[in-house]
């Protein structure tokens, strides 16, 4: 039993958009912090995803002989939306379902992470192919869209029923955040003029211990004392506000057997320990459950960079996978 | 959210057809993390000199080669906008943008699978044609 690290290329996407890091300069950056693994974003960094080119897929081969970096998971979506006028129907789903595990089996991954709110139909068409090309499929809970969720509930009702190893959860950590990111709050109110009693609003309630989902009723309406200071301006904080959840760990008690990853979501370290999680106490809760997995450093602070202050997403990334190593060495010796 | 990827600096310049100035151009990043077919792209907004441009006279294209109407970008599923490239924004108008500066600002909004409302991002430039 071992709990490794891995790192999610998602975390790097501001140096790979303006073209400051290709592919090969990430996994060479990976490798010279010997970082074991990683997670992918096809739709973000392979062209033409789930079909991508001959070529393409030869200089992946390239950077995997080359680098060494254990492909763990593969992070994929589905495009329910795909047109404006009507959803995707069942079959559609399912067919750009096993493309990505197609995919996936190519590029040597053996977990895809389903992106939330897929729905729970897909899970027994497509277990024959998870089975036939050795990739398991699992079904990520985030804030948001936890375990509450009416889609999130019927996912995992399905999963329970099939009770498949190829079918399971992936959970972020997002869901175990004991205050609001403060690169979240600093942004808001400094770039988009949030009322900072808004801000201490949402604050206030984590303080109580709760978080941002208690500052609605259950239709999802303001509460009266929030809805008395919240104006059109603040509106985009709070939208976002109640996706920073404050979960018991005890929450996943039942659902570990299931859990193929965890996503470790970082916004700003601190100190030498993530503002928002306290990593070294769900570290602590995995260890004590027999986690036998991988846990993935996903860097998000690079939303919430203010106007003219450098991108630091290579050393948020370097100090938080310090961090979880510290702790994992301490923990299992 | 990702207005910062709206309207890549410095992209904004006319363009001419058999020696005649047919519009102006401009490109920007997604709106959004990742690749998405153009039919996901919801909505494009043009304001020049904070006059709204009218949604018949804007082009795009991810190749340069292909253009399509916003309409017609509702159907286009096999081209994908790809994380990181540009999409190229055509704004038909004759003549294009005068000499001088011209405030241009570009709305992009995108669809995603899992957020129930689309990921709108702005930007407003300062144009300098010369």
């Amino acid at each position: 039993m071992a709990i490794k690290t891995c790192v999610s290329l998602y975390s790097l996407q501001d140096e790979y958009m303006n073209k400051r890091m290709t592919l090969e300069d990430i996994m060479k950056y990976l490798a010279e912090h010997k970082v074991e693994g990683l997670e992918l974003l096809p739709d973000q960094m392979i062209h033409n995803t789930p079909h991508p080119s001959e070529e393409s897929l030869k200089h992946w081969d390239y950077l995997m002989e080359t680098y060494k970096i254990k492909p763990v998971c593969s992070d994929v979506f589905l495009n329910t939306n795909l047109y404006n006028n009507r959803t995707l129907t069942k079959r559609e789903c399912i067919d750009l379902l096993i493309d990505e595990i197609k995919l996936a089996h190519r590029m040597g991954f053996h977990l895809i992470r389903l992106v939330s709110m897929v729905p729970a139909f897909v899970i027994e068409p497509l277990l024959p192919y998870a089975e036939k090309y050795d990739v398991a499929f699992a079904l990520e809970i985030h804030a948001g869209m936890s375990f509450g969720i009416p889609e999130t509930r019927g996912f995992i009702e399905e999963m329970v029923r099939v009770d498949s190893p190829y079918c399971g959860l992936v959970v972020d950590a997002g869901i175990f955040c004991h205050r609001i990111p403060r690169v979240y709050n600093d942004y808001n109110m400094k770039v988009l003029g949030t009322n900072p009693k808004v801000v201490e609003y949402f604050n206030s309630l984590f303080d109580k211990g709760l978080d941002g989902t208690h500052a609605f009723d259950e239709q999802h309406n303001m509460k009266p004392e929030l809805a008395a200071i919240a104006t059109e301006k603040d509106m985009p904080y709070i939208m976002l506000a109640d996706g920073y959840e404050n979960t018991p760990y005890e929450t996943l008690d039942k659902y570990m057997k299931y859990i193929k990853h965890f996503h470790f979501k970082l916004w700003e370290m601190a100190d030498g320990e993530e503002y928002s999680v306290d990593y070294k106490g769900l570290l602590q809760y995995l260890h004590d459950h027999d986690y036998d997995g991988y846990v993935s450093t996903e860097y998000e602070g690079n939303r919430w960079i203010l106007p003219g202050h450098p991108m630091v997403e290579k050393e948020q990334v370097a100090a938080h996978q310090e961090m979880l190593r510290r702790y994992i060495q301490e923990m299992e010796g | 959210m990702f207005d910062n990827n709206v309207f890549i600096k410095g992209t904004c310049k006319n363009i001419t057809a058999d020696n005649q100035i047919t519009g102006f151009e401009l490109q920007t990043h997604i709106t959004y993390y990742r690749a998405i077919p153009l039919s996901m792209v919801n909505d494009v907004k043009v304001k020049l000199d904070g006059t709204e441009i009218l949604r018949e006279q804007i082009r795009c294209s991810v190749d340069q080669e292909d253009w399509f109407t916003l309409d017609e970008m509702q159907t286009v599923t096999s081209y994908k906008w790809e994380y990181g490239e540009p999409l190229y924004i055509r704004v038909l108008k004759e003549n294009g943008l005068s000499k001088g500066t011209h405030k241009v600002e570009l709305t992009v909004s995108t669809r995603t699978a899992y957020i129930p409302v689309p990921i709108v991002g702005t930007m407003e430039r300062e144009v300098e044609i010369a």
